[in-house]
């Protein structure tokens, strides 16, 4: 198909894309005592650079405290049949302020610069809802998962903007009995959107207390849409083994109805598809075993911050954030996952507390894998108040971001030696680095109609 | 009006004048005292700030657990003067604010107000 819209036309045209050669990247102030505004890193990814492995350039936004973390674009290939709609904003979400950020990536991709503010003020008036989280485009338009109300209450709902950034309202139906909101993907071939659950903004924003977590103040249920109603109409109960699912994946594949979360606190990867029957099916496929620790009480859960699937669908990887590594399985049977590749970066259990010469403070937390497969970037903070509570030198160290080598024939992971962005050295003060996304896509951004 | 002397003791001891009736980010954001905040409605704890002397009202906070409330973590976002106050501000106040879970679990009673299981007596609390 001869197409001049965003994107590509299937995962496979999309894994032909050329190589990255621009990433950008959050990073943040909030919560360090740095009084200065988080802002959006364009580092550089061209090997042959003389900038290579630095950052170039530097958007602050417009206010203190915003805490950005993750982002999305105004455009995917699920408009690649649109001539009219390009891939150039990045809407940059504040979770604490919930005020939106606009940034033109397309003018001058070496230098990004604010295209238009969204006050969370407006937003809490206008729909009752704060706490920006997942953007994804829906064909021209935006939608973001807001996981509380005006006060920071659980549920929240659903952000709608039109493509001019304009608010339309609240893009859901009904919230049915959903207790918490997160992250969603949707499959429009299944009509299907699925969502995840963290906890309301009160309870996860000034840190975890491991207690509230049977006061069931967290989530452990995953929530199955009809994608065209707008409403919620199934409840998977994880329990035990999907206590605060976070990340979900669908496979790239549209015509897939496989999918994947990551159960943050039970270290589980859920696996979901849909029988032949037609029905909606769950299994828990990975299991990380908790680590114990000479000194301390309770043993550490692994913490699976992130999942991410390659273009082609054939390997998962995902993050132990308090372990400190990041794996690779390849799911080309999605019942019966292979580990094929793992890599240590700090962590709390102390297997590789420096890489390439700088002290990793934090653990793998946000990846993002070039369309191609082979090049993985990862970041080490998570959230500006859990780093305080599990990696308290975050603050001196800052956060560091390193890429990971991936063979994407026989399986395997290596961290690159030459790349390492050091974000203890940024010239306001030590910063910490969260999402990335290139400007041609990535392996998180796109969905197929 | 109620005006109280509040006093910064990592701001070289300054004092300022406030109003019981507004909140203390508000009275000192605007006598240009450099603040962190988020949500301005209590349940981020970005504006933590620590109590040496005195004594306010934050019942509208929402982000605190009861072990941060004894250590005398105050959120200046909701937290109203009742007396004349003495705080550590911003950050540097935050040593005793975050703490890991797994190394340093919570007592019953130091969880968040609404799910704290309270002590019987006061005597409970020394052990
Ligand atoms: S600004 Fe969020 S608790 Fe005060």
């Amino acid at each position: 198909m001869e197409c001049c819209g965003p994107g590509y036309a299937s995962p496979a045209e999309a894994m032909k894309a050329p190589c990255e050669r621009l990433l950008y990247t959050i990073a943040i102030y909030t919560g360090t005592g740095i009084q200065k505004p988080d802002y959006l890193c364009t580092i550089d990814a061209d090997p042959d650079s003389r900038t290579y492995s630095q950052v170039i350039s530097r958007l602050e936004m417009p206010g203190i405290g915003d805490e950005l973390h993750h982002m999305g674009w105004n455009a995917c290939s699920s408009c690649h049949g649109d001539a009219g709609m390009e891939r150039k904003y990045l809407i940059v979400p504040g979770v604490r302020t919930s005020t939106l950020h606009i940034v033109d990536c397309a003018t001058d991709p070496r230098n990004p610069t604010l295209f238009k503010v969204i006050e969370g003020s407006e937003i809490k008036t206008k729909t009752n809802l704060s706490a920006p989280h997942t953007v994804h485009c829906l064909g021209s338009e935006i939608i973001i998962s807001m996981l509380g109300d005006a006060q920071g209450r659980a549920p929240g709902g659903y952000l709608h903007l039109d493509k001019n950034f304009e608010i339309i309202g609240r893009w859901e139906n009904s919230m049915g009995d959903i207790k918490f909101g997160y992250d969603f993907w949707y499959q429009p071939r299944h009509n299907v959107m699925v969502s995840s659950e963290w906890a309301a903004p009160n309870t996860f924003m000034p840190g975890f207390d491991l207690e509230e977590v049977g006061h069931l103040k967290y989530g452990r249920e995953l929530h199955f849409w009809d994608f065209e109603k707008k409403e919620p109409v199934q409840t998977m109960y994880l329990g035990e083994d999907g206590l605060i699912p976070l990340e979900v994946r669908f496979h790239h594949d549209p015509a897939s109805s496989h999918g994947f979360v990551g159960a943050a606190l039970s270290a589980n990867i859920i696996h979901w598809w849909k029988d032949d029957a037609g029905e909606w099916r769950w299994e828990k496929i990975i299991d990380v075993e908790n680590e114990p620790h000479p000194e301390w009480p309770i043993p550490i859960p692994g913490v699976i911050s992130v999942i991410l699937l390659s273009m082609d669908d054939r390997f998962l990887y995902f993050c132990n954030w308090l372990h400190g590594d990041i794996r690779q399985y390849d799911i080309s049977d999605p019942h019966n996952p292979k580990l094929t590749g793992q890599v240590w970066m700090g962590g709390l259990l102390d297997r590789a507390p420096v890489v390439n010469g700088v002290t990793v403070t934090g653990g793998p937390q946000m990846i993002q894998l070039s369309l191609d497969g082979k090049r993985l970037y990862v970041t080490t903070s998570l959230f500006s108040t859990w780093d305080n509570q599990f990696y308290p030198e975050i603050r001196t160290n800052g956060g560091c971001m390193l890429m990971v080598n991936c063979d994407t024939e026989g399986g395997g992971m290596e961290i690159d030696p030459d790349f390492v962005v050091d974000f203890g050295k940024e010239p306001n003060g030590p910063s910490r680095c969260h999402e990335t996304r290139y400007p041609g896509g990535d392996c998180t951004s796109d969905i197929w109609l | 009006m109620t005006m109280y002397t509040i006093t910064l003791v990592n701001r070289g001891d300054a004092t300022y004048q406030v109003d019981g009736k507004k909140t203390l980010l508000e009275s000192l954001r605007a006598q240009g005292v450099d603040l962190p905040y988020g949500c301005k409605y209590g349940g981020c704890i970005t504006c933590a700030a620590k109590i040496t002397k005195g004594s306010v009202n934050q019942t509208a906070q929402v982000a605190l657990n009861n072990r941060q409330i004894n250590d005398g973590y105050v959120i200046l976002c909701v937290a109203r003067p009742t007396s004349d106050c003495t705080f550590e501000i911003g950050v540097e106040s935050h040593d005793q604010l975050y703490r890991n879970p797994f190394l340093d679990p919570l007592k019953p009673h130091e969880l968040k107000a609404d799910v704290a299981t309270p002590l019987k007596d006061s005597s409970e609390e020394l052990l």
